[in-house]
């Protein structure tokens, strides 16, 4: 008795999982072999002390060149890091906000009590609508890691190299 | 297994955007040539700062605007999203861009035609800005920068358009390359994010037989060529303000 009930149980739960992998949903994460973490922390595009104490710079020197002159570069914008960074959705597919302790951005602001306004004018997680595709895989080469397509800088002149190594008389201490 | 359902997603995806390119194939010759003046655009490097080399502008033959221009107007909502104050009064809500309806009361005659910012050589906007925020891109682009706007609104007063509006409330969910926000100015920006990226303007897209956008600058632009040919009115002329937004049939 015991026996045959268990089996029509087994058979539902097994029809039922069928149906669930059988179901065409839209890729995860894990399906589109996007970055975790952890490998996004790797292939940020500074390393990570620098984008921990100097992304606020980043974003405003980034603010003012795409405003005024036009400059759209990619590796230091605040929509591509909301792209990398932020999931479009919370676990239970209910919209992520700034405002939500998940937020990417959230989570250490609120430890360092900073309050920002970007996100009160600027979209705070990935425009899926617009670009279903907005995240790239990890090592793509759409990335913006500082190491890609960054052509070696031009070494110091002797007389740059002079002002670092032997500081003028009388400049501040 | 993963991968397989990787690849029939993209697989998906690059089909739908198929149909995308298949309907924007359909669009008249008219329309294709003018996307090819805009389509200039990408020969700047976006990691290049604008130039005046450019000065955008469009020429709007309303003989040809069934509507009035009610179908531009509703293109540029979708595309900013400035439809969404559902607290504000009806004269506080946003405007980038309206029908307005003329009337001369004498003949009778009457004619509809879409106004919006008219991105002027000399923006008034622009002299009256105490911080600055109310700016002219290189490429003629009259824009605000919300980064340094204190919402003051004296450019709202200034212009003799009545091109800009003011963001009464807190906003969410706008679109990524169009950010707006409680506090401050806001105004037609030519859909500046689809220029640089080479594209046309929403609205031009959205009345493709009545609008030409391109460089004022360039003598043999499309946009050029239409001025020299049938004329084009700026509104309110005797300001000299050589705007960029140049109107047929008014």
């Amino acid at each position: 008795m015991t026996s045959k009930f268990s089996q029509v149980f087994l058979a539902s739960v097994l029809a039922l999982a069928a149906l669930l992998a059988g179901c065409s949903k839209a890729p995860t994460e894990a399906d589109l072999n996007l970055a975790t973490a952890k490998q996004k922390a790797e292939e940020c595009v500074e390393p990570e002390n620098v984008i921990r104490t100097k992304h606020m710079d980043m974003l405003m020197h980034q603010r003012d060149a795409t405003m005024i002159e036009g400059i759209r570069t990619k590796q230091h914008s605040l929509k591509e890091c909301i792209n990398c960074h932020v999931s479009a959705t919370k676990q239970d597919g209910s919209p992520l906000h700034y405002g939500d302790k998940e937020h990417f951005c959230t989570t250490c602001h609120a430890a360092v009590g900073q309050k920002i306004d970007c996100f009160q004018c600027h979209a705070d997680r990935p425009d899926v609508a617009q670009n279903q595709n907005y995240q790239h895989a990890v090592g793509s080469t759409e990335g913006h890691h500082f190491t890609q397509g960054v052509t070696e800088a031009a070494a110091p002149t002797t007389a740059e190299v002079q002002m670092v190594t032997q500081p003028q008389q009388g400049a501040a201490q | 297994m993963s991968q397989n359902r990787v690849d029939e997603y993209r697989r998906k995806f690059v089909t739908a955007l198929g149909g995308v390119a298949a309907a924007a194939t359909v669009a008249p010759g008219f329309f294709l040539r003018e996307a090819q003046a805009a389509g200039e655009v990408p020969t700047r490097s976006l990691d290049q700062a604008v130039t005046s080399e450019k000065r955008w502008g469009m020429l709007i033959d309303i003989t040809k605007l069934t509507d009035g221009g009610a179908g531009m107007v509703e293109a540029c909502k979708k595309e900013h999203g400035w439809d969404n104050n559902p607290l504000s009064r009806d004269d506080q809500k946003a405007h980038w861009a309206r029908v307005v309806n003329v009337k001369d009361k004498l003949t009778g005659h009457s004619f509809s035609l879409p106004v919006m910012c008219q991105h002027c050589e000399n923006p008034p906007c622009v002299d009256v800005c105490p911080t600055g925020a109310s700016m002219k891109r290189a490429d003629g682009i009259v824009q605000v920068n919300k980064h340094i706007c204190i919402g003051c609104r004296y450019c709202m007063m200034a212009c003799p358009y009545k091109a800009r509006s003011f963001v009464h409330e807190p906003l969410t969910d706008q679109r990524s390359y169009s950010p707006r926000g409680m506090g401050t100015v806001e105004s037609c920006n030519m859909c500046i994010h689809r220029i640089d990226e080479g594209r046309l303007p929403a609205c031009v897209e959205a009345a493709p037989d009545a609008v030409i956008f391109g460089d004022l600058n360039d003598p043999n632009s499309a946009v050029s060529q239409a001025l020299k040919a049938m004329g084009g009115k700026q509104i309110r002329a005797d300001l000299n303000l050589n705007t960029g937004v140049r109107y047929h049939g008014i």
